[in-house]
């Protein structure tokens, strides 16, 4: 095989794996690297005119097209609305936060997650001495002092480390956590995960619309849904997709919310469905949801992204937010 | 026609003994070795930083006794309290369950003991337990008596070992002895498959033969 172009690591410090297909993806960078330059030229242009960011359907197909690598961090920051609230709470919110004295439990167990985020990545990998890895400690100290009721919750750390190596700022990272922890997504890490469970559910329910072959697949063999998607919507396809696409998909969610999670969900589920339909019993079926995401439909990031706004055919929030209000209510009165 | 004990198709392709099939949880406070442990016994690896798992992760392995092959279907867990709310799910129709603490830390032992609690009285009743107190490669740095471990072990009906995912240390024999431990004359219902009649693959790194599973 001839040898490839392509390092053993990814633009963003992430090594790849030993089994990593350099031909297909080598053959697809060549259609996607014309698609950068493209989106490139059309952002400079938007980013050139500082009055040109606003809210619409232009910008929104922007985002779903993707952010170029060199605004993401400004652009999330805009999207999300993290840029407003910075300027509501102060501009030296966390420089304080840093400076305040910490819990030391919190400290240990934050401490004890950083080897074990991105071990893969080289910005992560280098020992105590990482600069990456003091900032991502850091950054999630910073934040679980800010807001104590969720405080550390693993899962964090790969959003936080991934925000990190988007934004090159620790400062950045922290206000795009806030607004992703507290505006963007339902309760996903409090003590006791209720948003998390509930959305789980909620997917249930959408794939039993939507996909119901699968649903019923799946319950018949008896494989509840957190099983398969809990990482999934804790760490936002972090650890899940292939990095590009992760990032795409953030695009997505800091314009439009969480709805994008159930799409991206929605999509990997029914994009596979023969296979997942072609499984007899538990163990076949769990191993075919994994390779759901290692499917090398997902490292298409353009096309996975195009293909997210209609495999799974429409989906409004009214919907999402109807079925999160029923099965939180159910969950209560059980 | 699928229905949670899945149906028995196929014929045996390894005709001598029978194939019992178990699911097995881990549980276990973060960051004692539970994902290091299954990876230990699966593959035959250990990675000095073994990334956190997120909600549950499962694989299966094989193993050999005497005249009978027992595949466990393995569901390593999260270890952070707040996961918590999401354990049932993966012990519920469990087995076998390994409970696992760091014998450099007590705290981690005072974790595995409530674990024990909890599955005494809310998993399957005949579920077999083992209590590891792994990173036994850090005896320098030892916290949990050996001796403390093995009278609550005994006390509780558990199996105990102290195990080391990095040296390998107990980490078959620990499966091997829950293996031995598990009635193989019954539908195995829980694990959510079918017990007989399954073609299992063969894993590299499988041990090969039943060792002296006790210390």
């Amino acid at each position: 095989m001839a040898k490839s172009s392509f390092s053993k690591v990814d633009e963003y410090g992430f090594e790849r794996a030993a089994d990593f297909d350099y031909e297909s993806y080598e053959e697809y960078m060549s259609q996607y690297l014309p698609i950068l330059a493209r989106r490139a030229r059309k952002w400079a242009r938007l980013m050139g005119n500082p009055n040109s960011l606003k809210r619409g359907p232009v910008i929104k197909r922007f985002m779903r097209k993707g952010v170029p690598a060199e605004h993401r961090a400004e652009v999330w920051l805009w999207a999300s609305g993290a840029t407003q609230l910075q300027e509501k709470m102060g501009p030296n919110l966390y420089r304080e936060l840093l400076e305040e004295t910490h819990d030391i439990d919190v400290v240990s167990t934050i401490r004890t997650d950083l080897p074990r985020t991105f071990p893969d990545n080289i910005f992560f990998n280098q020992g105590d001495q990482s600069e990456h890895r003091n900032q991502l400690f850091r950054v999630l100290c910073a934040y679980a002092h800010h807001n104590e009721r969720v405080g550390y919750c693993q899962g964090l750390n790969y959003i936080a480390g991934l925000l990190l190596l988007v934004t090159k700022s620790e400062e950045k990272s922290f206000w795009l956590l806030k607004v992703l922890v507290e505006q963007i997504l339902p309760d996903y890490y409090g003590p006791t995960m209720e948003g998390v469970i509930v959305d789980i559910d909620v997917l249930g329910e959408l794939i039993r619309l939507k996909a119901p072959a699968i649903h019923q697949q799946v319950t018949a063999l008896g494989l509840p849904w957190p099983v398969v998607t809990t990482k999934w919507f804790i760490c936002l396809f972090a650890e899940v997709l292939p990095v590009e696409t992760v990032l795409r998909i953030w695009d997505c969610l800091f314009y439009e919310g969480s709805k994008i999670i159930f799409r991206v969900c929605l999509t990997l589920i029914k994009s596979q469905s023969s296979s997942l339909l072609a499984c007899d019993d538990f163990g076949s079926l769990a191993a075919a949801f994994k390779s759901t995401t290692s499917a090398s439909s997902t490292l298409n990031c353009h096309q996975f992204m195009k293909s997210i706004f209609q495999v799974p055919g429409s989906l409004s929030s009214s919907t999402i937010s109807t079925l999160r209000e029923k099965i939180s209510q159910d969950r209560h009165n059980s | 026609m699928a229905n949670r004990g899945g149906p028995a198709q196929r014929p045996n392709p390894q005709t001598q003994g029978k194939i019992c099939q178990f699911k097995l949880v881990l549980l276990g406070e973060s960051a004692v070795g539970k994902s290091s442990l299954v990876l230990r016994f699966v593959k035959g690896q250990f990675h000095e930083y073994q990334e956190s798992t997120i909600g549950a992760a499962f694989l299966t392995q094989t193993v050999c006794l005497e005249d009978t092959t027992v595949k466990f279907e393995i569901w390593d867990t999260a270890g952070q309290e707040r996961y918590h709310s999401l354990a049932p799910m993966y012990y519920r129709g469990a087995q076998a369950a390994i409970i696992v603490y760091d014998i450099t830390n007590m705290d981690s032992f005072g974790r595995a003991k409530v674990w024990v609690k909890e599955l005494q009285r809310q998993a399957s009743p005949n579920i077999v337990i083992a209590l590891a107190g792994n990173k036994a490669d850090l005896a320098n740095s030892r916290a949990v008596e050996c001796e403390e471990a093995q009278t609550y072990a005994d006390e509780n009906g558990l199996l105990f070992m102290e195990t080391s995912a990095k040296t390998a240390k107990n980490v078959n024999e620990i499966f091997l002895a829950i293996a031995k431990k598990l009635p193989k004359n019954e539908q195995a219902s829980g694990a959510g498959s079918t017990n007989q009649g399954r073609r299992l693959q063969e894993l590299d790194g499988s041990p090969k033969a039943a060792g002296n599973c006790c210390k």
